[in-house]
């Protein structure tokens, strides 16, 4: 509770704080209010709390996955350092947007009543919506915030006629109500339930951008300033998760064997289109796009053999993910800036050609993200990879595992690329220039990606 | 008597979302659009809910319908090409095309056999139930004033972010267009 009060208060001192002629406060500042909420995130380790009559319930998994998004939030504001040379840009108002839509994370995180999971959803997607069209001069960026912005409304609303459905059927918003409510009729389930049921997933899938309804997400994430695409593949897709894995594994647990099997055909068709859409692409933002769908797809198996281990691995996963992903988007956004070809910025796969030469640094950095979303091992992604493997085992659902197992071998050819542009192709002869805090952000990310891979036992037992 | 009323109002509800979707003239839908949102106004007060029915005029057919109204007068719109026509002198004239209407139809008709289907196999519990009219504004203000304080409060931040984000999308203020 106590990080959202923070994080809205903050936001608005930031919006004060762009009164002041100079913008060079604003960066450390936004560090430290993050730093501050992740603080006070903590200060409930270990406790149950439920807040507000039913509103919020916060316990160990809701505080891990604060930490996350938190976590990546931190990382992506801290490459942020280019907004403060931008004459066109305005801090003030993206590190205030930022701050808010990390509120509405946090309330998608911790929710215990299904309002508090909708003004979540809204506060976080209105505020992503116009963080997708901040660059207002480029055209793409402009039709990035409106599909993303009509796309999202639709999903909204079927969300809602879900919750209302939901309500109609049991009579609460409270996400254990509607568990007792499942307990107490196990045979006489009113049809209104499995139609909630259906339009809340579809809402939620649309946010999380699993297949069929992730038509959106490769022109979205493609226009979107490449910052706010790193935000946006992270901290959304965690809070998503978290949002889904919570009304699924409270509410929804007693009506299992409803929902499961169309969560499963999802997951393989999510697995499908991402995998084999992103071979063909020429630009590595649309891959890393198609490659976000998907990581949604690997997410959705631990949803699908939803166990004792599934909370388990999506922290460790979403965690894996988040830090590869960003550590990935922080390489690309120095090279396409400084690297453009006749187009302007150049994001293609061949602003990498040659770079490990020049630049060691950024080329390491890259193949350990690369690797580590490839799933190789002594990186972070294997063993997020293997925890959800390992839940599907568990729940004896092995055909989905063998097909995952297929998917990400197909993955590791596109991330392969990035690697043999980097390492084998001749490129600029020039290195790309980087800022000292910058390169700090990139190597934390990749040392925490590796020791998560060499040690995975340490994320172990928390939840 | 109340039957005869709520048939009515439930025929302005469809034929105005049914004239929405034949008219091409985009002015002409806002204008069904209001018939259409009005009778879901009077249906919410036959079913004695009136605070929703209030916020429906007050929201829909006040605001939204308005803005949607200043959309097409504020659209820039390019010269007819047949300037001779009778459409040509008139002003506010978009015109939307018809165009792959099978799917969305399939997919329309899928949806009403589904819902429909759904409704009727419902048991709705309260239905025979007859209860008293009584407002609901005083019930729902202390709701909203006690047990759900926290998410009334929480929109302010939906809403700030909302303003911010609209003031920036809309502001001229870049000082390179002026250089």
């Amino acid at each position: 509770m106590l990080p959202i009060i923070l994080l809205s208060v903050f936001g608005i001192v930031l919006l004060f704080m762009g009164f002041l002629k100079s913008k060079v406060l604003l960066l450390p500042a936004t560090l430290v209010f993050i730093l501050a909420a992740l603080a006070t995130t903590f200060m409930d380790w270990g406790k149950t709390y439920l807040y507000f009559q039913n509103m919020l319930l916060t316990n160990n998994l809701a505080i891990l996955f604060t930490t996350i998004v938190l976590l990546s939030a931190f990382m992506v504001v801290a490459l942020s350092n280019s907004f403060i040379e931008d004459e066109q840009a305005q801090p003030a108002e993206y590190y205030a947007l930022l701050l808010f839509s990390l509120v509405g994370a946090i309330m998608m995180i911790s929710f215990e009543n299904l309002i508090m999971l909708f003004v979540g959803v809204e506060i976080l997607s209105v505020a992503m919506y116009v963080l997708a069209g901040s660059d207002k001069h480029s055209p793409r960026s402009n039709e990035a915030a409106l599909k993303y912005f009509l796309m999202g409304a639709f999903a909204t609303g079927i969300m809602l006629f879900g919750i209302a459905l939901l309500y109609g059927a049991t009579g609460t918003f409270v996400v254990s109500g509607i568990k007792s409510y499942v307990y107490t009729n196990a045979y006489g389930v009113s049809l209104l339930l499995y139609m909630g049921i259906i339009l809340l997933l579809i809402g939620m899938l649309f946010k999380v951008s699993a297949a069929p309804f992730h038509f959106w997400t490769p022109d979205v994430y493609d226009g979107t300033p490449g910052l706010f695409t790193a935000f946006m593949s992270t901290v959304v897709k965690t809070a998503g998760f978290a949002a889904l894995f919570r009304v699924l594994s409270v509410s929804f647990v007693g009506v299992y064997s409803f929902w499961w099997g169309t969560l499963a055909a999802l997951t393989c068709l999510t697995l499908l289109i991402g995998n084999v859409t992103a071979v063909y692409q020429t630009s590595f933002k649309r891959m890393m796009a198609y490659s976000s769908i998907s990581h949604a797809g690997y997410l959705l198996i631990g949803l699908t053999a939803l166990g004792t281990q599934t909370k388990q691995a999506l922290v460790f996963y979403s965690l894996a993910y988040s830090l590869a992903t960003i550590s990935a988007f922080g390489v690309l956004l120095v090279v396409s800036r400084q690297r453009q070809d006749t187009n302007g910025v150049n994001e293609n796969f061949d602003a990498f050609n040659g770079l490990a030469r020049q630049n060691p640094l950024l080329g390491f950095v890259m193949a350990v993200s690369m690797l580590s979303l490839a799933g190789i091992p002594l990186t972070a992604g294997f063993w997020g990879k293997f925890m959800i493997f390992t839940t599907a085992a568990d729940k004896g659902i092995y055909w989905i595992l063998v097909f995952a197992v297929l998917m990400s071998t197909v993955g590791i050819y596109y991330y392969f690329r990035v690697i043999i542009a980097m390492y084998f192709r001749e490129g600029a002869a020039e290195p790309v220039k980087v800022a000292p805090f910058y390169r700090y952000v990139l190597i934390a990310a990749t040392i925490l990606t590796l020791v998560l891979g060499l040690a995975p036992g340490l994320l172990e037992g928390l939840v | 008597m109340l039957n005869l009323i709520f048939y009515a109002f439930a025929a302005l509800t469809l034929g105005g979302s049914l004239a929405v979707l034949i008219t091409r003239n985009v002015m002409y839908s806002a204008f069904f659009l209001l018939l259409s949102l009005i009778g879901v106004a009077a249906l919410f007060v036959l079913a004695s809910a009136d605070l929703l029915a209030v916020a429906q005029v007050m929201i829909y057919v006040g605001g939204v319908l308005v803005l949607v109204i200043f959309g097409v007068m504020l659209t820039h719109k390019p010269k007819p090409e047949t300037t001779t026509g009778p459409q040509a002198a008139r002003p506010n004239y978009i015109l939307t095309q018809h165009r792959a209407w099978l799917w969305p139809l399939l997919v329309a008709a899928g949806l009403f056999t589904a819902f429909y289907s759904l409704i009727s196999r419902i048991h709705f519990s309260l239905f025979e139930h007859r209860a008293p009219f009584q407002t609901s504004v005083d019930t729902i203000g202390k709701q909203l004033m006690t047990e759900y304080i926290i998410p009334f409060e929480i929109a302010g931040i939906l809403l700030l972010a909302a303003l911010v984000g609209a003031t920036y999308l809309s502001s001229q203020g870049d000082r390179t267009n002026n250089q």
